[in-house]
């Protein structure tokens, strides 16, 4: 039984190379999307998108790949979130306050569907639908009744700091930055927040809950046979992942300027692109290296889709069309890759 | 001490479908006891495991666990005092997770998940000296994806996650049937081991009439969702493979036995 098994990828220096391997593709990743944004004359404000939606790709992630199922409460926590974030930034409140309240938000959306699925044993996929159809009025009554709340001329996380960035931003590198500059507070202010989001979910996968809810998703036999309630476990997990979700839509909402209560219309199919994306382009194998591959994800979703944008010069119309064409391509050409992949075999007389 | 009084399960009542998979079992297991059940598909046997570990419930009589009415606690909290192996060995541990977090899931068993960090110094040696018993080498393979184990390895796994914390009672549910027959043989001598050395009670379901009276010290036969044959003591010490063969053969019921139960 284990002669046959060499521990060749177990020791601490097979780890250690294969994280080295990931740092490797990533920043030659970089290299190629930045190479390809100034050639293809893409602005940096995609980047700056794209990790405003980074965390309702860590959202689908969780649900998707770790909990096991495709759950679309992800298409009302972003809205609600950021209707939440938008109401009180207008009342008020600071902004960071507000995320946290997103997050709140997000995760009751996400507990929703846990207790549907855990009362009724409807399963996830049924139970989410039943709870965006019921976020959308909720959506409206947190936004007082209208559909759209700007937020022109009050102080959200970006506007705080825009003035004093852009003076800054011109005085060190000249006036031709002065276009540039709230896409670069965008992506340094979101950045952090993307980043440290990401560093405090990598320590919580690894604590005995974060195991749980990950074997949860895998193997729910398995859980409670060793004394787990595994319903909590989806529980806590759901509430994560759509928490997040929440404090995503805050962002893009404070990036926007607007709540919109259709601003989560699609943005399942996004975070299910963002996942495979990242899956693809990385090759990731730890929880980590898939948490990063997630956020990737999103951003190479983002940049390539401006690219379309440009290349075709389409009006923004276009824009739900077109972001169903890159999720086709990226869940349909791992696909093809393999049917081709086999028939080349056949055709090759089975010889490798 | 585990004790089943007057049990009866029934699936897909007053319908045509209706199955009674057990019907007024009554069974008393006394402490370090080491039961083998035998009896042909449909007999009960993993019911009766189901009904024991909670998964599901019955429709009428009741369960006690060391003096502890169970009947109705729901199937994670009875895990805290009871261990399982199942036939199929993708069940027991959780691909994706290496050893050491598989163990570490196990290690929870009985307490609260918490924020703690998963594996601790301390824990890790435990699970070392746990894994080094077996003889398998899988101490130095603890950052494996046990998705990567083959299915022999991840049974042997599977029966330290369910005795690491000493269960009061530990139920293997065929759990060589999916094995090659070294492996199996190989998992039967670890079961073996670790019984005696936690001084387990245990009871394991075969379908191996050889097991049956190689392993443990009483044999129970099911039939139909009854206890047809309840051997012990001096009678269990006498019994052959072939008194069982004759014995299934007794019954009227027209259970069939399968090949591999002549044979293995």
């Amino acid at each position: 039984m284990t002669a046959t098994t060499a521990a060749s990828e177990t020791s601490s220096e097979g780890r250690f190379s294969a994280t080295r391997a990931f740092l490797v593709r990533g920043i030659v990743l970089a290299i190629v999307i930045a190479g390809f944004m100034s050639l293809g004359n893409v602005n940096i404000g995609a980047i700056g998108q794209g990790l405003g939606y980074a965390l309702a790709g860590v959202c689908v992630f969780l649900t998707f790949r770790v909990l096991g199922f495709v759950d679309l409460t992800v298409d009302g926590a972003f809205p609600i979130g950021g209707a939440v974030c938008a109401v009180l930034i207008v009342s008020g409140v600071r902004a960071e306050i507000a995320i946290l309240a997103a997050f709140a938000a997000g995760a009751g959306t996400g507990l929703a569907t846990a207790l549907i699925d855990i009362i009724f044993k409807i399963e996830g996929l049924l139970a989410s639908i039943i709870v965006i159809t019921a976020a959308y009025t909720v959506n409206l009554h947190i936004m007082g009744g209208r559909s759209n709340i700007p937020l022109l001329g009050e102080e959200t996380l970006i506007s705080r700091h825009s003035k004093e960035f852009r003076t800054w931003l011109v005085e060190q590198f000249g006036d031709q930055m002065r276009r540039q500059s709230t896409n670069l507070l965008e992506i340094a202010i979101f950045g952090a927040i993307v980043i440290i989001v990401l560093i405090l979910l990598y320590l919580f996968m690894r604590t005995e809950i974060g195991l749980a809810i990950r074997a949860s998703g895998k193997n729910p036999q398995m859980v409670r046979a060793t004394g787990l309630n595994h319903n909590v476990m989806i529980a806590i997990g759901l509430m994560l992942a759509n928490g997040l979700a929440g404090v995503a839509g805050s962002m893009v909402v404070q990036q926007f300027g607007f709540a919109d209560v259709s601003l989560g219309f699609g943005l399942i199919v996004r975070g299910l692109a963002a996942v495979i994306i990242g899956e693809v382009l990385m090759r990731p194998r730890s929880v980590g290296q898939l948490l990063v591959a997630a956020t990737v994800g999103m951003l190479v979703f983002d940049i390539s889709r401006a690219w379309i944008f440009s290349a075709l010069d389409l009006p923004t119309t276009d824009i739900q069309f077109v972001s169903a064409l890159v999720v086709l391509a990226a869940l349909g050409a791992p696909r093809l890759y393999d049917r081709w992949k086999t028939y080349r075999q056949r055709h090759s007389g089975g010889a490798q | 001490m585990l004790e089943l009084e007057r049990v009866s399960v029934t699936f897909n009542a007053e319908t045509a479908n209706e199955v009674r998979a057990l019907r007024d079992i009554s069974l008393s297991v006394p402490d370090g006891q080491f039961i083998t059940v035998i009896g042909s598909n449909g007999a009960g046997k993993s019911t009766l495991f189901n009904v024991i570990s909670g998964a599901v419930e019955v429709d009428r009589g009741h369960i006690h666990l060391d003096g502890q009415d169970i009947t109705y606690q729901p199937e994670h909290r009875r895990s805290h005092d009871i261990g399982r192996v199942f036939q199929d060995p993708r069940l027991g541990t959780c691909p994706g997770l290496t050893i050491r977090e598989n163990l570490s899931l196990a290690a929870i068993h009985g307490r609260q998940a918490g924020l703690r960090r998963d594996v601790k110094q301390a824990q890790e040696a435990w699970f070392i000296e746990q894994l080094e018993q077996q003889h398998l080498g899988l101490e130095q393979r603890l950052d494996a994806d046990v998705a990567l184990l083959s299915g022999g390895q991840r049974q042997a796994i599977t029966l330290v996650m369910a005795t690491l914390i000493k269960p009061k009672l530990l139920l293997l549910d065929e759990h060589t049937a999916a094995l090659d027959p070294n492996a199996a043989e190989q998992v039967i001598a670890l079961t073996q081991a670790q019984a005696q050395a936690h001084d387990l009670t245990v009871i394991m379901i075969t379908h191996s009439m050889q097991q049956a009276c190689l392993l443990g010290d009483r044999v129970i036969m099911m039939n139909d969702g009854q206890i047809v044959f309840d051997f012990s003591g001096e009678e269990r010490k006498n019994l052959t493979p072939a008194d069982l063969i004759a014995r299934f053969h007794s019954l009227d019921s027209g259970a069939e036995l399968a090949d591999r139960q002549l044979l293995g």
